[in-house]
């Protein structure tokens, strides 16, 4: 049953900027729908519009039908309770200082008695699995509790969609995905329908039943998932952002000089998909049911066809491009040599001083992989590098550093040790609580180990008085980058109007405004869509060719894997790996890109 | 008998009020002397924690307070010495040795009272009767520590990025100014998320609003407030009906020994020591219930063990 749909919905804002033109679109009850598109593009508009409450002031045309009904003709209490909506800053959208109260604040507002409030409650929180942190205040949980709680107190409004304006955004990935986990089984175990805008969309793809992708306003694509990643694949704006099993697909398919044989066929189905035409929904209200059922004799053919089984069913998670990359390796007229320039087309560092050494080595590399045979050059290779490494100036020193933030507390870095060198772009990994955000307030010198020395410059930290340290030396981008902005203009806007990813590369420009040569990072993804993402990484380059040390603490393994020339994995406190980039990726089963992910052991089999 | 905390909120807060009333007002040796000892121990098992160093400023308001009265109050027949023309009297030393320890009984009692009287306790009975008000405190809670957080975030980062560069007095009011300002903007930019936040979740419909709360009022509550409050009323009767009364000008005479001033003290005693005995009794049980299932456990791997071999 179709629970959700708009018609040629517009808005323009007072400033007379159109944020969204004819967007039509439907969402059937129990499905998953993703929204994609980038900064900028009208994501949030929408969501918005869709919840009565928080319409933004402008001017709006085109209806919007809940359940058949038009939306103006919901009651505030249905418009309340039928569609709940989670923001994407997890710390502001909580109201009341304790757990419990917060679950039970949207059933106070409407009115519910006591009891049932409390079976309600108590409900929710048991299947939440909130038990243990039910009594305690809401300061205390960390930012992935806390945007569960958020979830939470939406969903014991019992409503029926579900509006999720980037929700996963300020989370770290292994939370993000647990949190789309929970979401998923929402969707799946109690048909809710489900409309989340996102933009790393890795995770929500795979789970999701159909996609709208927006570019300034307009629909880009509108329809079943893998119809639409196959055009949004194509699209420059889009193909950043797509799973890594996808991009995988499509490099894979190109390289192979093959059209995409389902291309052709697909033809017609796509058509049916990506309506922006008003007059066909109309005519024919999006039915994904019906339009697989009209396509089936065409889609069956192609799976059958062993021709074109390769080209199947695009692969949307890890395990789908294991297995479309098993089957493609299995087929007669595949090519190993694919599978490296596949590999190593995704980490590009032209702008680093030894990128044709770089160049030269990958190649070596999947040589050896292809042949097994010059494990002992690429020895050599390593080994000359390291004896080069020794002869850098060390700019960024930890020596068995233990610090703790109470005197009866745990220690939260415990003989912690790393050296830096110049130029060099240093991540250091870590789940939560690894004590990474601990590490490098530390290397800024804003908070003080009890034992262990950090040496910047090869000088004592403590040694450093007053100023000095920040004086065209250290600098420091935090995660919280909002804490940066005290002036109320950046080129003549607001910095709380930017969107969160405009915000981080503005708040990198005032911090680099005091020309530091050693910059630290505290997660500068947090919030970057892949474009800007693409921005900041560029910067980054320029900066560490220009000599500028970087270290970076991240979560955000695709990004650091991109970027760093070596790698850190911080655990409980300590440092118990350091290594190359690319070899720090390569040993690791959990803790690594998609990429190695979807490729581990694959040159194995041939 | 279950220990002070898991009453009912209000059922606590009447406890709270009515005794601290008495012990303020009975101006009764026996009964000073009875709270003094009740509210140590209660101190002791609900509020132990750097309790020892709180004893050290207690000793010196007993000393201060028991020492004042006698300075300034030359009434009383029996003087000890005289001091400069002024006499200092027995009657006028006893009395400051019993405010004395009245004040440190109240003082004791609400360090009980606030270390149970949560955020969310007070909510609860507050947020009854002034709905809004409950809401408000209840988001002001949150939001202060919140700021505070906040607030040493974007000094840290005002610091990284040089903004006390001088490290003279007017570079730090100039500093901190601007991170007033930030916080100011900071607030009110974020204010509105939860703003949203909460209007998305029905906030202002036109359907009166419920308060909810995790406490419930069960028969035990019930049954301790009536307790609280016969007996209080009784004594209370006896301070209006001059039964308790105690007389320290111009010399001490103690109320006659009569049943119901018996009964009071009995009554006091019981409303007084009831968190200490209720805790212990608790603690015991526990004790007793934990060693058990070890006995149980010990005694099953024995039996296991038997019939393995």
């Amino acid at each position: 049953m179709e629970i959700l749909r708009t018609e040629n919905l517009n808005f323009i804002y007072p400033d007379g900027r159109q944020a969204l033109s004819d967007i039509s679109f439907s969402l059937e009850e129990g499905e998953m729908m993703c929204v994609c598109g980038p900064t900028g593009s009208g994501k949030s508009t929408l969501l918005r519009l869709l919840k009565r409450e928080l319409s933004p002031r402008g001017e709006k045309s085109g209806d919007i039908f809940i359940s058949g009904r038009k939306q103006e003709e919901l009651s505030d209490f249905e418009a309340a309770t039928r569609i709940g909506f989670v923001f994407q800053r997890p710390d502001m959208q909580i109201v009341t200082d304790k757990v419990w109260h917060e679950l039970a604040f949207g059933l106070e507002n409407i009115g519910i008695k006591q009891n049932e409030i409390r079976r309600r409650v108590c409900e929710i929180a048991g299947y939440f699995g909130m038990e243990s942190w039910f009594d305690r205040s809401t300061d205390s949980l960390s930012g992935g509790q806390k945007q569960l709680l958020n979830l939470a107190s939406v969903m014991v409004m019992q409503p029926d969609i579900l509006i999720l304006d980037e929700p996963v955004s300020q989370l770290d990935p292994i939370t993000a995905s647990d949190f789309i986990a929970t979401l998923t089984k929402l969707c799946r175990e109690f048909g809710i329908s489900i409309i989340a805008a996102e933009q790393r969309l890795g995770e929500l793809i795979p789970v999701s039943d159909r996609i709208l992708a927006i570019k300034d306003g307009k629909t880009v694509a509108f329809g079943e998932t893998r119809d639409c990643v196959r055009t949004l694949i194509k699209d420059e704006a889009f193909a950043v952002s797509m799973p890594a099993s996808v991009k995988l697909y499509e490099k894979i398919m190109s390289a192979s000089g093959k059209e995409n044989p389902k291309e052709t066929d697909n033809a017609s189905h796509e058509e049916k998909t990506i309506k922006t035409d008003s007059a066909t929904l109309k005519e024919e209200p999006i039915n994904t049911d019906r339009a697989t059922l009209a396509e089936e004799p065409v889609r069956t053919g192609i799976t059958h066809s062993k021709e074109d089984h390769k080209g199947g069913d695009i692969p949307l998670s890890v395990g789908e491009g294991r297995r479309f990359l098993k089957e493609y390796l299995k087929s007669p007229e595949s090519d190993p040599r694919i599978l490296s320039e596949v590999s190593g087309s995704e980490d590009t560092r032209t702008l680093h001083e030894d990128d044709k050494e770089n160049a030269a080595e990958k190649q070596a590399v999947s040589r050896v992989e292809a042949n097994k045979e010059n494990a002992a050059e690429k020895q050599a290779d390593r080994d000359k590098k390291d004896s080069r490494r020794k002869d850098i100036e060390t700019v960024l020193e930890f020596k068995e550093v233990y610090l703790k933030y109470e005197r009866n507390g745990r220690d939260i870095l415990r003989a912690c040790g790393f050296k830096v060198g110049k130029g060099e772009v240093f991540c250091i990994l870590g789940g939560n609580g690894a004590g990474k955000s601990t590490a490098i307030s530390a290397a800024a010198g804003l908070i003080k180990p009890y034992s262990g020395k950090i040496r910047v410059f090869g000088k004592n930290i403590g040694d450093y008085k007053g100023q000095e340290l920040y004086n065209e030396c250290v600098a420091m981008l935090p995660q919280d980058v909002q804490t940066v902005f005290i002036t109320d203009e950046i080129n003549g806007r607001h910095p709380y109007d930017l969107s969160g990813g405009e915000q981080q590369l503005a708040a990198l420009d005032i911090v680099l405004a005091s020309k530091p040569k050693l910059l630290l990072l505290d997660e500068p993804t947090k919030g970057l869509d892949a474009v800007l993402g693409e921005e900041l990484k560029k910067k980054l380059k320029k900066l560490a060719a220009d000599g500028v040390t970087i270290v970076i603490v991240s979560h955000d393994i695709e990004f650091s894997a991109s970027i760093a020339d070596r790698c850190a994995m911080l655990f409980n406190g300590e440092v118990v790996s350091v290594g190359e980039a690319r070899d720090f990726f390569k040993g690791n089963y959990f803790y690594t890109t998609a990429y190695n992910r979807i490729m581990r052991g694959m040159q194995a089999e041939k | 008998m279950k220990p002070l905390e898991k009453y009912n909120p209000a059922v606590l807060f009447i406890y709270f009020l009515l005794l601290a009333s008495l012990v303020m007002f009975a101006a009764n040796p026996v009964m000073t002397m009875i709270a003094f000892v009740a509210m140590n121990s209660a101190a002791v098992v609900y509020a132990g924690n750097g309790l020892g160093r709180a004893y050290i400023f207690y000793a010196v308001i007993f000393v201060l307070t028991s020492l004042a009265n006698p300075v300034f109050s030359h009434n009383g027949v029996t003087v000890l010495l005289v001091v400069n023309d002024n006499p200092i009297t027995l009657e006028a030393v006893l009395y400051g040795v019993m405010t004395g320890f009245t004040i440190l009984s109240v003082l004791l009692l609400f360090r009980v009272f606030s270390t149970l009287m949560t955020s969310d306790r007070l909510l609860y009975i507050f947020g009854r009767a002034f709905p809004k008000l409950g809401l408000l405190l209840s988001m002001t809670l949150r939001f202060v520590p919140l700021f505070g957080r906040q607030r040493r975030k974007i000094e840290n980062t005002q610091k990284t990025l040089g903004l006390y560069k001088n490290e003279n007095a007017i570079d730090t009011i100039k500093g901190k100014l601007s991170i007033l300002s930030a916080m100011t903007t900071w607030g009110l930019e974020n204010g509105i998320v939860t703003a949203d936040s909460m209007s998305a979740r029905g906030y202002g419909i036109k359907r009166s609003r419920t308060s909810f709360s995790m406490y419930r009022f069960e028969r035990s509550d019930a049954f301790m407030l009536c307790a609280v409050l016969l007996s209080c009323g009784f004594i209370f009767l006896g301070i209006a009906i001059d039964k308790l009364k105690t007389d320290f000008y111009p010399r001490i005479e103690l109320s006659e020994v009569s049943a119901y001033a018996l009964i009071s003290y009995v009554l006091y005693a019981l409303i007084a020591f009831f968190p200490f005995v209720a805790k212990l009794a608790e603690r015991e049980a526990q004790k007793k219930l934990f060693k058990e299932s070890c006995d149980n456990s010990v005694n099953r791997e024995r039996i296991e063990k038997r019939d393995s071999v």
